[in-house]
């Protein structure tokens, strides 16, 4: 007959063995990454927002090094889409059908964007979108939360500071010019509609292509009808041939605001290499060094991002794209740890119902995944002195003019007088 | 009907049952993905080469074709819902009716200024479509596609069928006019334009044909692309890298027969595909570029006529 202690021996042993491939499996998983994939745009006309990588290493490493999400390290599956939307659907369905990731991060901008945004709808996959403007007002999908801070309606909205100031200005007369291309064709629309609703008369409307590298003659059109705002949607190459074009041909007296959405005037090479020149123009950015936006966990960031700027070669100042890479991973943090799972239904839910502290400020998203509130700056250039880089990393020399709570400064006008520095 | 004949047939129709059976055997749509891309380009290096290779009028705006083929779908599925065979060959007559304007070419303009004619066919039509509001400009168009029919699983994996068998179909064609007395005619072109025409071949009818069935079957290889993209832009749709691929192809493969660009588009497109996600970057292009000097060097006539002087080297 079996005693009572043998018998609890036996069962004891039965039990663990039995048990014993379950918790190896389950401390298996445990220890197994929760991947987070991405494309980065590495070659091809968008490659310089190819730091984007090192602001979501940054994130790995720092959410790693607090002990992951969910007890499991975080690990990045990212791909090179040679800045060409044809590469995205075949790219992203790798990362979700062969990498098995457990979280996505769009491509940079509009363009890529659009590819990935029918592909998680029909999913119901989560994505943190990146930059692209209005990405989420076509598909309108429930599970897409955006870490740039474009705010709501961003396709007509998000360029409307510069309008407030030119009307503050007194200016009537609006000349709007733009690239064929995406970006500066969605920011011109969206500068023809706030025209019209401020009633201001637009005396100048044309676009040009692409590759333009002389625009004397644009310049001189321009200043033939006499504008008093310069509403000027660019991209890199073309802001700086305008910008140079500008020096040499000049805008006419009549001006008082000139720039607005050039693209370019964010990264360190072009601004060293436009140097004098850019002062007086107000343009777009997402963070600059002034008072007002400075915390300790961007100093912190931006003096961790530079030493390896300059190791790989990337952009010295990484003003415009990492930090807000960063806040991706951020958001996604919040999300995981606030809904306490990766199930992306629950993890929306958590986005859409609390605010995310992110190293670029507080988000709170709307039904669209957009910031409520538009964080878009307008800021000035003033008192740029020769081509060294160091000098934008100074407080004084890119003036926050709107929004008026970040405000650092008042509009310098008119043009030519901003224009002396 | 020839052995020969009944040979490819027999291998057309299995191709076809393959792709059929892969959609409901292989449950990753990943593979639908990226064999998209590679059957795509079997069908641009294959209508490419009925011009470029069998006349030997080299076309460097074949991007100008296919774009023409993705905007004329994406047109008359955001006006009409149109179905897809619809858009196909609605794509097919309008690459024709450029194929037969690019012929028209050829009478003024012979050599390496046709080829520059055929860029700027390219930059005039982009440039047309930045200007259209309606098919989005320079900013692209956005369309969710209307859901596939039952049997092919899932969207990606029907358009991937549907190009499958234009693949097919493409490529039965080139044979076609290899063997016939139109790939005849275009060879004896090739060789020399003064020469045919002096031995009573009809060279601005036979320019014109092949024009216009390249031009056709360029366009018809854009149509599925708003299907499986779901987003068009004119960067995309015109981009001189899907050219200097589909060009690239022909040659790698060899441009004397169909086999040649079949060849080239499942070899290179294969390589560039894994490359993306494998090694990735400057890379993928980098490599097209070495492909064909190498190419070009040691094997003008692509890995078929390589092939054949090593046949016959070994029986000599």
């Amino acid at each position: 007959m079996i005693s009572r202690r043998r018998f609890s021996k036996i069962a004891a042993g039965t039990g663990l063995a039995l048990a014993a491939p379950a918790l190896s499996t389950s401390s298996l998983a445990q220890a197994q990454p929760i991947k987070i994939g991405t494309s980065i745009s590495l070659t091809g006309p968008l490659s310089g927002t190819k730091n984007a990588l090192t602001g979501y290493q940054l994130w790995r490493d720092d959410v790693n090094a607090a002990g992951g999400l969910l007890g499991r390290p975080v690990e990045l599956v990212t791909y090179d889409d040679q800045s060409s939307p044809a590469q995205i659907p075949a790219i992203y369905s790798k990362l979700v059908d062969v990498d098995r990731v457990d979280l996505l991060i769009s491509p940079y901008g509009a363009v890529l964007s659009a590819p990935v945004m029918p592909f998680v709808k029909q999913r119901d996959l989560f994505l943190v979108g990146m930059f692209a403007l209005a990405g989420n007002d076509t598909v309108r999908h429930d599970k897409y939360f955006h870490a740039c801070p474009w705010g709501p309606n961003s396709q007509v909205n998000w360029a409307r500071g510069f309008f407030d100031l030119a009307r503050a200005a007194g200016c009537t007369k609006v000349a709007i010019m733009s690239a064929d291309i995406e970006f500066a064709k969605i920011s011109a629309a969206g500068g023809k509609a706030i025209s019209e609703e401020y009633r201001m008369s637009v005396v100048y409307d044309q676009s040009y292509p692409p590759n333009q590298t002389d625009f004397s003659a644009i310049l001189r059109n321009i200043r033939a009808a006499q504008p008093e705002a310069v509403f000027v949607c660019s991209y890199p190459p073309d802001s700086t041939a305008l910008i140079r074009g500008l020096s040499e041909v000049g805008i006419g007296d009549s001006v008082k605001i000139f720039g607005g959405s050039m693209i370019g005037l964010q990264y360190a090479s072009l601004l060293a290499n436009i140097g004098p020149a850019l002062n007086g123009i107000v343009n777009l950015h997402l963070y600059v060094p002034e008072p007002t936006m400075r915390n300790p966990a961007i100093d912190g960031f931006l003096a961790r991002y530079e030493p390896l700027a300059r190791a790989q070669q990337l952009d010295a100042l990484g003003h415009y794209v990492p930090p807000f890479c960063y806040a991706a991973g951020q958001i996604i943090e919040a999300g995981v740890k606030g809904a306490n799972t990766l199930n992306h239904a629950q993890i929306s839910r958590y986005l859409h119902a609390n605010p995310v502290q992110t190293i670029v400020g507080r988000a709170t998203f709307n039904e669209l995944g957009d910031w409520t509130e538009k964080r878009v700056l307008m800021v000035q250039f003033r008192g740029i002195r020769g081509r060294d880089v160091e000098q934008f990393r100074q407080p004084g020399r890119q003036v926050i003019l709107d929004p008026p709570p970040l405000r650092t400064g008042e509009l310098v006008a008119p043009f030519g007088a901003a224009r002396s520095g | 009907m020839k052995r020969q004949d009944v040979a490819f047939a027999a291998g057309a129709i299995v191709v076809l049952l393959m792709g059929f059976g892969a959609v409901h055997a292989v449950a990753n749509p990943y593979f639908f993905f990226a064999g998209y891309v590679i059957v795509q380009y079997v069908v641009l290096a294959t209508a490419w080469n009925i011009l470029g290779g069998y006349a030997g009028y080299i076309n460097f705006g074949p991007a100008a074709l296919y774009g023409a083929g993705v905007y004329t779908s994406a047109l008359l599925l955001k006006a009409f819902g149109a179905p897809l065979v619809v858009n196909i060959v609605a794509a097919g007559l309008v690459g024709m009716v450029l194929g037969l304007m690019m012929g028209y070419l050829t009478l003024r303009v012979q050599g390496v200024y046709f080829a520059i004619a055929t860029i700027a066919l390219v930059i005039m039509l982009e440039t047309v479509v930045h200007n259209i509001e309606y098919l989005g400009g320079a900013r692209g168009l956005a369309l969710i596609a209307p859901e596939p029919p039952a049997w092919a699983v899932g969207r990606t994996q029907f358009v991937f069928l549907v190009l499958l068998a234009i693949a097919v179909m493409s490529v039965a064609l080139a044979r076609w006019i290899e063997r016939s007395w139109i790939g005849r005619g275009l060879r004896a072109l090739r060789a020399s334009e003064e020469a045919a025409e002096c031995a009573g071949v009809a060279t601005l009818r036979l320019k014109l044909a092949a024009c216009a069935v390249s031009g056709a079957l360029l366009a018809v290889a854009g149509a599925p692309y708003i299907y499986y993209a779901s987003y068009i832009d004119p960067g995309s749709a015109f981009s001189l890298t899907l050219g200097l691929n589909t060009i690239a192809m022909p040659l790698i493969g060899g441009t004397r027969s169909w086999a040649g660009p079949v060849i080239g588009a499942l070899l290179l497109a294969s390589v560039q595909q894994a490359a993306t996600v494998t090694i990735s970057s400057e890379l993928n292009v980098l490599m097209v570029g070495l492909a064909l000097i190498v190419f070009i060097a040691a094997a003008p006539d692509g890995l078929i006529g390589l092939a054949e002087r090593l046949r016959r080297k070994m029986h000599a």
